[in-house]
C-alpha cells in the first residue's frame, strides 16, 4: 500500500472503527440492565445455592462461620430422610399423572376444535379460562368443592345416587384429586398450543391421503401425530418442568396431607428452609430437584432434535 | 347409498359436541358454584340435597371479608406490584432483546448463551439466596423486595430478541443517517414495531405476577404488604371452619374477577401470545 493510499484510507477506517466502538458501547448499554439483574437475582443465587448445599447454615449466623459438610446434606437426604424419598416419589407421581392426563385431554379437545365446529370461540374460552386464574384462589374453591363432608361434588354424587367419596381426606384419592384440579387448571393452555401446532399442518396432506382412501383414524396416526411431534415434545417438557416444581395447589388444597401423601419436594424444601431454618439441607434438595429437571429437559430436547 | 355412511358422521359429530359440552361444564361449574355459594348462607351451602341457588342472595360474606382481611390494601398491593413488575420486565427485556438482536459487540454470543442458561434455572432453586440477599438489603416486607428480584427474566429477553432479529435493518440505519441517537431509535422505532411481542409478553407477565404466590408468601411479612394470593391464603387459615365457606368463596371470587375481566377483554391477544411463545419456545 502506498503512502498516498494510506493517507486516503486511514481516516475513513479510523472513523469506521470509532463508529463500531460507539455501536459496541451502545450494545453493551442496551443489554446491561437485564444482564446485571440476571446475574444478581438468578445466576449468582444459583451458584450460592450450590455452595450453601455443601454447608450447614441457618441463615442467621454469618456466612463465614458456617461449617462445611461436604456431601453430608446430600447423603443425609438420600440415605436417612424417608420424607425426602416420599416427597420425591409424590412429585414424580404428580408429574407423570399430569403429563399423561393433560396431553390426552388437551390434544382431544384441540382435535375437536380444529375441525368444523360451531361456537369455536366460546368453547376455546371456556377451556382456557381456568388457566388465567390464581392457583391459590381456585385451590380454595376446589377445597370446598371436594370436601368429604359437605363438598359440592359429594352433594352432586348423592343426588344422582352414587356413593360419596373421601377425595382429599383419603390416602388413595388425594393425589388423583390434586392431579385432577391441576389438569382442570392448565389443560386450556396446552390445548391452545396443540391448536397452533395442528393449524401448522398443511391441509393438502390430508386431501391427498383421503383420495387414497385412508380412514380418519389412519390420518391421525400417519399424518397428524408425526407432524405434531415437536409440539407434543414441547408440551411434555413444559408440563414436566412445571409439575416437578408444583407448590401452590397442594399447599392450599391439602398442605401435603393426609399423612404426607400429597407432600411435594418444593413444599418440603419450603418447610425445611423457612420453618426449620435448615438452609443447607433445603438447598441440597433444590440442587437435586434441579438436577432431575435439567436431565429430563435435556433428554426431551435431544429426542426432539434427533427426529428433525 | 349405504346407510352407515350417513350415520357415522352424525354419530361422530354428536360425540364431539358431547365432549365439548361435558368438558365446558366441568370447566365452568366451579366458577358458577364459587359465585353462587358466595351469596348463600353457610347452612345453605352445606344443605343436602344440594341446592344451586341462594334463597336470598346476599353480600354479607363480602362484608364479612372486610373484617377478616385487609381487602383494599391487598388489591392495591397486587395492582402496584404486578404493574411495576410487568413494566420492569418489558423494559429490561426489550432493551436487552434489541441489544442482542441488532448490535455487534465482543462477547455478545457468550452473554446470550448465559441468558439462555439462566432460562433453565427455576425460581425455587434461587429462592433461599434471593431471600437472604433481600433481607441483607433490608427489603423484607417492602415493595422493592416484592418487585426488584422479578423485573428481569431470561425468557423475556429471549422472546424479544427472537422477534427483533427480523426487524428491517434499513429502517434503523436510515434513522441513524438522520442523526437519531441509539436510544431514540429504540424508543421511537424499535418499540412501536414490536407491539405484538410486547403485548404477548406483557399479558403473560401480568398474569404470572398477579398469581405469583411463593415469593410474596416468603417476603411479605405483615398484612400491609400482602398481595391478593397471600391474603387469600391467610383467609384459608383464618376461616377454615365450615361456618365461613361463603366468605372463602367471596374471597376467591374477588381474587379471580380481575383476571377474568382482563382475559375476556384481551382473549385474542392471549391466544396469539401463547401461540407466539409456545411454538418458538
Amino acid at each position: 500500500m502506498t503512502t498516498a493510499e494510506q493517507v486516503l484510507v486511514r481516516p475513513g477506517r479510523a472513523r469506521a472503527k470509532r463508529r463500531v466502538n460507539r455501536r459496541s458501547l451502545a450494545g453493551y448499554a442496551f443489554v446491561a440492565p437485564a444482564l446485571i439483574l440476571l446475574v444478581v437475582f438468578a445466576l449468582g443465587p444459583f451458584l450460592f445455592t450450590i455452595w450453601v448445599s455443601l454447608h450447614s447454615w441457618n441463615m442467621l449466623t454469618p456466612l463465614t462461620t458456617m461449617p462445611f459438610e461436604g456431601a453430608g446434606n446430600y447423603s443425609y437426604l438420600l440415605n436417612d430422610d424417608a420424607l425426602f424419598r416420599e416427597t420425591f416419589g409424590n412429585t414424580v407421581y404428580f408429574a407423570v399423572g399430569n403429563v399423561v392426563v393433560s396431553v390426552v385431554l388437551a390434544l382431544s379437545i384441540a382435535l375437536v376444535l380444529n375441525g368444523p365446529i360451531r361456537l369455536r370461540a366460546f368453547w376455546r374460552a371456556a377451556f382456557f379460562m381456568p388457566y388465567v386464574t390464581a392457583p391459590v384462589a381456585i385451590a380454595i374453591v376446589w377445597r370446598n368443592i371436594l370436601d368429604s363432608n359437605w363438598g359440592m361434588l359429594n352433594g352432586l354424587l348423592a343426588r344422582v345416587g352414587l356413593p360419596e367419596q373421601p377425595f382429599l381426606d383419603s390416602l388413595n384419592q388425594a393425589m388423583p384429586s390434586l392431579i385432577g384440579v391441576s389438569v382442570w387448571h392448565e389443560v386450556g393452555y396446552y390445548m391452545i398450543i396443540f391448536l397452533a401446532g395442528l393449524q401448522a399442518i398443511p391441509y393438502d396432506l390430508y386431501e391427498a391421503a383421503k383420495l387414497d382412501g385412508a380412514s380418519t383414524w389412519r390420518l391421525f396416526w400417519t399424518i397428524t401425530l408425526p407432524l405434531l411431534r415437536p409440539t407434543m415434545l414441547f408440551v411434555v417438557v413444559v408440563i414436566t418442568l412445571s409439575s416437578l416444581q408444583v407448590f401452590d395447589l397442594p399447599f392450599i388444597l391439602t398442605q401435603g396431607g393426609p399423612v404426607n401423601s400429597t407432600n411435594t419436594l418444593v413444599m418440603y424444601m419450603y418447610e425445611t428452609a423457612f420453618k426449620f431454618l435448615r438452609m443447607g439441607r433445603a438447598t441440597a434438595m433444590a440442587v437435586m430437584l434441579f438436577g432431575v429437571i435439567f436431565t429430563m429437559t435435556m433428554i426431551q430436547l435431544r429426542l426432539l432434535r434427533e427426529r428433525e | 347409498m349405504n346407510t352407515s355412511y350417513a350415520i357415522r358422521p352424525a354419530v361422530t359429530t354428536s360425540l364431539k359436541y358431547l365432549l365439548l359440552i361435558v368438558g365446558a361444564a366441568i370447566m365452568l361449574t366451579p366458577f358458577a358454584w364459587m359465585i353462587l355459594s358466595s351469596m348463600m348462607t353457610s347452612s345453605e351451602i352445606l344443605a343436602r340435597p344440594l341446592t344451586w341457588f341462594p334463597a336470598h342472595p346476599s353480600f354479607d360474606a363480602y362484608r364479612g371479608l372486610r373484617d377478616a382481611i385487609p381487602l383494599g390494601r391487598m388489591y392495591l398491593n397486587s395492582m402496584f406490584v404486578t404493574t411495576s413488575t410487568t413494566i420492569g420486565i418489558l423494559l429490561t427485556s426489550s432493551l436487552a432483546g434489541y441489544g442482542f438482536a441488532k448490535f455487534q459487540f465482543p462477547g455478545r454470543d457468550v452473554l446470550f448463551l448465559i441468558v439462555l442458561a439462566t432460562m433453565m434455572i427455576p425460581f425455587f432453586v434461587v429462592l433461599i439466596p434471593i431471600f437472604y440477599m433481600v433481607s441483607k438489603f433490608g427489603w423484607v416486607d417492602s415493595y422493592p423486595g416484592l418487585i426488584v428480584p422479578n423485573i428481569a427474566t431470561a425468557f423475556g429477553i429471549f422472546l424479544m430478541r427472537q422477534y427483533m432479529v427480523s426487524l428491517p435493518d434499513e429502517v434503523l440505519d436510515a434513522a441513524r443517517v438522520d442523526g437519531a441517537s441509539e436510544f431514540e431509535i429504540y424508543w421511537r422505532i424499535v418499540l412501536p414495531l414490536s407491539t405484538p411481542v410486547i403485548g404477548a409478553l406483557g399479558i403473560l407477565a401480568f398474569v404470572f405476577q398477579w398469581n405469583n404466590f411463593l415469593w410474596p408468601l416468603v417476603v411479605a411479612r405483615t398484612d400491609t404488604m400482602w398481595t391478593v394470593p397471600v391474603g387469600l391464603n391467610s383467609l384459608r387459615v383464618y376461616a377454615s371452619s365450615a361456618q365461613v365457606i361463603n366468605m372463602q368463596m367471596a374471597g376467591a371470587t374477588l381474587g379471580i374477577i380481575p383476571l377474568v375481566i382482563v382475559f375476556l377483554a384481551l382473549q385474542r391477544y392471549f391466544v396469539r401470545g401463547i401461540a407466539l411463545t409456545g411454538i418458538k419456545g
